[in-house]
């Protein structure tokens, strides 16, 4: 123990050393330009702040000054209906987030302060915009392998293990998927022939087979385990409630350790559901997007590669995403686990009762598996395809096509928007 | 009349920041946060004479205090301010005979008996960017900044915006992007943003044009006020309406974000952590058992019960806090506290209006109180002299 706290304080101590090499040698060298859209007295605090991180003044004065950075841009960032003003105001949260690391990393900082550290990157990442050549990703990278280091000599949680395995034989609640509604499956076709059969016409279908050489099925399959070990520390939006249609529907931020703990692991004995749903995490942690591949079928579209969303979906069994329609196409591999999605075509938007508001109008008001028939009598009569996605299973979700998906069971899917 | 201060002061907008040993202006903490009322420090003009306070404007660096004795002038303090305030862009001399005052992050508004004229804080020009000539005793000559005859001064360029003229306003509220308008018979009326209820007309959609208040309609009311994304308002029989967004408690009534941030904040260890009256678990179960009751958004105006059985004065609202003052002289406080604007001494946040106990520990009787975006201003005299001025109206 006495072994371990030493080298714990030594590799500490050497936190900022490895930091401070990314950051500007001196207030020369750090200029701070805003438009005329960001007030000189708020200038002046990042110039105050700036002035800090070249002198010795204490770590408080220093978390102070970038907090009021941090409350200032918070409040412009939730105020605004012009999206140029954002943007500018996006970039002040970014270095309020970068001067609060630094004031938190400056003196030899405990683990939890590196954490808090890492937690003001992520929201400096999901919150703010690129500064400083993406300043955030490059200290949080260091702060990750910091953390590693400090961990590996911990040892590893047993109960938990236990705890994991039982969560994955729960079997999954679903009725048989009838086979005249069965979504076609088709085996690593060509380029030529899902074009043909399938791109153009517009028809759904499960290519199977096509991304068994993802690392994520490899070289590092991915588990709770896993996930904890390269993003533990990160935090992620994650939306609670059962659908995003619901009253009491939210969504907050959590780190993936402990959306794990609550959400997938039940730790608090929380009943609501937690779903991180539609987040670009391969943007935000480079490891895991190293465990994926853009499909190649991809490239059949218009678009730059640069242009293809890649969104995670991870969360419990019993996730629901309410039936909708997305302006995309949509290729959506299942990586871990299985989920039951229902399909229907643009054809039968009419009887699908979409929501009227504008915010929610690509969204059906029919709860699809248990629908109200007297409210939506159409609903039953409109035709529709059904499957279980795998592991390992492609889902081509043609663009507008209407979808409901419920996950059965602890799942893990990547969506490729594409046009 | 005695004017504190308390809240926001990384800009020394309360009382001047003390130099450090190293001639750099130090960040302390009990500089930046003022928690404990602090009385401002009287501005003496050049015949060495003390001018009194009568009214502060207040943006989220600097404050303006209007004085109208004597031959009239404002006095600016915090954000690019000397100490002396002599050599700065708009000096005294300029506001000489101004009657009213507006101030935004960006700009100053000076109303005089015959002219309005704006400042950009900006660019330290030596001539107004913005004026107005005003015929005296025209229709609207006689209302208050930041309205002016036929419209009103916006807080960001263009800044001069018509209203309707059939409006008859009264006083007019801003804030960060909506506006709340009192008329001349007491109806209220709203428009700008609405994403978080701020409008009070039961959805979150946003309005170009003013729209009555529906659900105020035949209540008349006194005052209206704005914050960052909330409103309220008095009647005129001193019943508190408020409506908007709850994030932080600012309407006085059980914010979840509140309650969620306190756990957190008593979680963390170490950094600027203050609450320590609750252990996290208590008040996991409490939020349990409030699950029901959290108010995130109230997207109508709601009443509010400061406290029992009292009528309200006045009321103000800071971006994320508000501020009243009851009939009897005192001033309650709540919503966001990070900084101390809620008076309480403390840095914590109240979703409950709480009494400001220091007024009624000096024996004061509060008369006014103004709210800026993080900061709190109030005006305050002794109970007797109150009680002389009620009875004689005499000036003190």
């Amino acid at each position: 123990m006495e072994n371990l706290k030493i080298t714990t304080f030594s590799s500490m101590a050497s936190l900022w050393s490895k930091i401070s090499p990314v950051v500007p040698a001196n207030e020369d060298q750090f200029p701070l330009q805003f438009s005329d859209k960001v007030e000189l007295s708020v200038v002046e605090m990042l110039q105050r702040s700036r002035k800090q991180l070249y002198s010795d003044i204490t770590s408080s004065s220093r978390l102070l000054n970038a907090q009021i950075i941090l409350d200032i841009s918070w409040e412009k960032l939730n105020t605004g209906t012009w999206r140029h003003v954002d943007k500018e105001w996006r970039r002040v949260y970014s270095y309020g987030c970068f001067f609060k690391v630094a004031a938190l990393c400056c003196e030899s900082p405990s683990e939890d302060k590196i954490l808090e550290a890492v937690r003001t990157c992520d929201m400096g990442l999901i919150m703010g915009a690129a500064i400083m050549g993406d300043i955030l990703q490059v200290i949080v990278r260091i702060l990750q392998s910091h953390i590693r280091t400090l961990n590996s000599t911990k040892e590893e949680d047993e109960s938990e293990r236990a705890e994991v395995k039982r969560i994955k034989i729960e079997s999954p609640l679903v009725s048989a998927i009838k086979e005249e509604l069965a979504v076609p499956r088709i085996r690593c076709p060509s380029l030529e022939s899902f074009k043909t059969n399938y791109l153009l016409p517009l028809k759904p279908v499960i290519l199977e087979g096509i991304i068994d050489h993802w690392p994520a099925f490899n070289k590092h399959p991915w588990s709770i385990e896993y996930l904890r070990s390269v993003a533990g520390c990160r935090t992620v939006p994650v939306e609670v409630g059962s659908r995003y249609t619901d009253e009491d529907w939210s969504q907050t931020l959590l780190t993936v350790n402990e959306f794990i703990d609550r959400y997938i692991l039940n730790k608090d004995g929380v009943k609501a559901l937690g779903y991180l749903a539609q987040h670009q995490l391969f943007d935000q942690i480079p490891e895991l997007k190293d465990d994926i591949r853009l499909p190649d079928y991809c490239c059949l579209g218009e678009g730059d590669e640069e242009d293809i969303t890649v969104n995670a979906w991870f969360g419990p069994g019993g996730t629901v995403s309410p039936l909708h329609q997305d302006p995309q196409q949509n290729f959506l591999a299942q990586v871990v686990g299985s989920k039951y999605i229902r399909l229907y075509s643009p054809e039968n938007t009419g009887k699908l009762y979409p929501h009227q508001s504008q915010l929610l109008h690509n969204t059906s008001q029919v709860e699809v598996e248990n629908p109200d028939a007297e409210r939506f009598p159409e609903f039953a009569k409109a035709p529709y395809l059904e499957c279980m996605l795998q592991p390992g299973d492609v889902l081509f979700i043609p663009v507008r096509h209407w979808h409901y998906v419920r996950s059965l069971e602890l799942s893990f899917s990547v969506s490729f928007w594409w046009s | 009349m005695r004017w504190f201060g308390f809240g926001f002061n990384a800009f020394g907008q309360i009382r001047v920041q003390e130099k450090s040993g190293r001639g750099e202006s130090s960040s302390a903490l009990h500089q930046v946060k003022v928690t404990h009322p602090a009385e401002l420090s009287s501005h003496v003009d050049k015949s060495g004479c003390c001018l009194k306070t009568s009214q502060i404007r207040v943006s989220w660096s600097r404050r303006a205090s209007l004085h109208l004795d004597g031959d009239s002038c404002l006095s600016l303090a915090g954000f690019g301010e000397s100490v002396s305030s002599e050599d700065c862009g708009i000096s005294k001399i300029e506001s000489y005979g101004c009657k009213d005052v507006f101030i935004s992050e960006s700009h100053l508004t000076l109303a005089f008996p015959d002219r309005i004229e704006t400042w950009d804080l900006q660019k330290r020009e030596k001539s107004p960017s913005w004026s107005m000539d005003i015929k005296t005793h025209a229709e609207g000559s006689d209302v208050n900044l930041p309205l002016v005859p036929g419209g009103y001064i916006a807080l960001k360029p263009p800044l001069y915006c018509t209203l309707p003229g059939h409006l008859k306003a009264r006083s007019l509220a801003l804030g960060a992007e909506h506006a709340v308008l009192l008329t001349a018979t007491g109806a209220v009326y709203s428009w700008g943003l609405g994403s978080h209820g701020q409008l009070g007309h039961g959805v979150l959609t946003s309005e170009e044009e003013p729209r009555v208040v529906e659900a105020l309609w035949g209540m008349s009311m006194t005052r209206v006020a704005t914050g960052g994304w909330h409103s309220a308002c008095i009647s005129d029989g001193g019943d508190l309406y408020v409506w908007g967004w709850n994030e932080s408690g600012q309407l006085g009534l059980p914010s979840r974000g509140l309650r969620k941030s306190q756990q957190k904040s008593s979680q963390q260890t170490g950094e600027l952590c203050y609450d320590t009256s609750t252990p996290a678990d208590e008040k996991l179960k409490e939020e349990e058992e409030h699950e029901d009751v959290f108010i995130s958004i109230q997207a109508f105006p709601a009443l509010l019960d400061v406290s029992p059985s009292c009528e309200i004065q006045t009321v103000s609202c800071g971006s994320r806090h508000t501020a009243a003052v009851t009939t009897t002289g005192d001033l309650y406080t709540w919503g966001w506290g990070e900084y101390g604007q809620l008076g309480h001494q403390t840095v914590t946040s109240s979703d409950e209006p709480q009494r400001v106990e220091f007024f009624r520990a000096e024996q004061m009787r509060v008369l006014d109180v103004v709210c800026g975006t993080w900061n709190t201003f109030a005006a305050a005299v002794k109970e007797e002299v109150a009680c002389a001025e009620n009875s004689t109206k005499c000036t003190c």
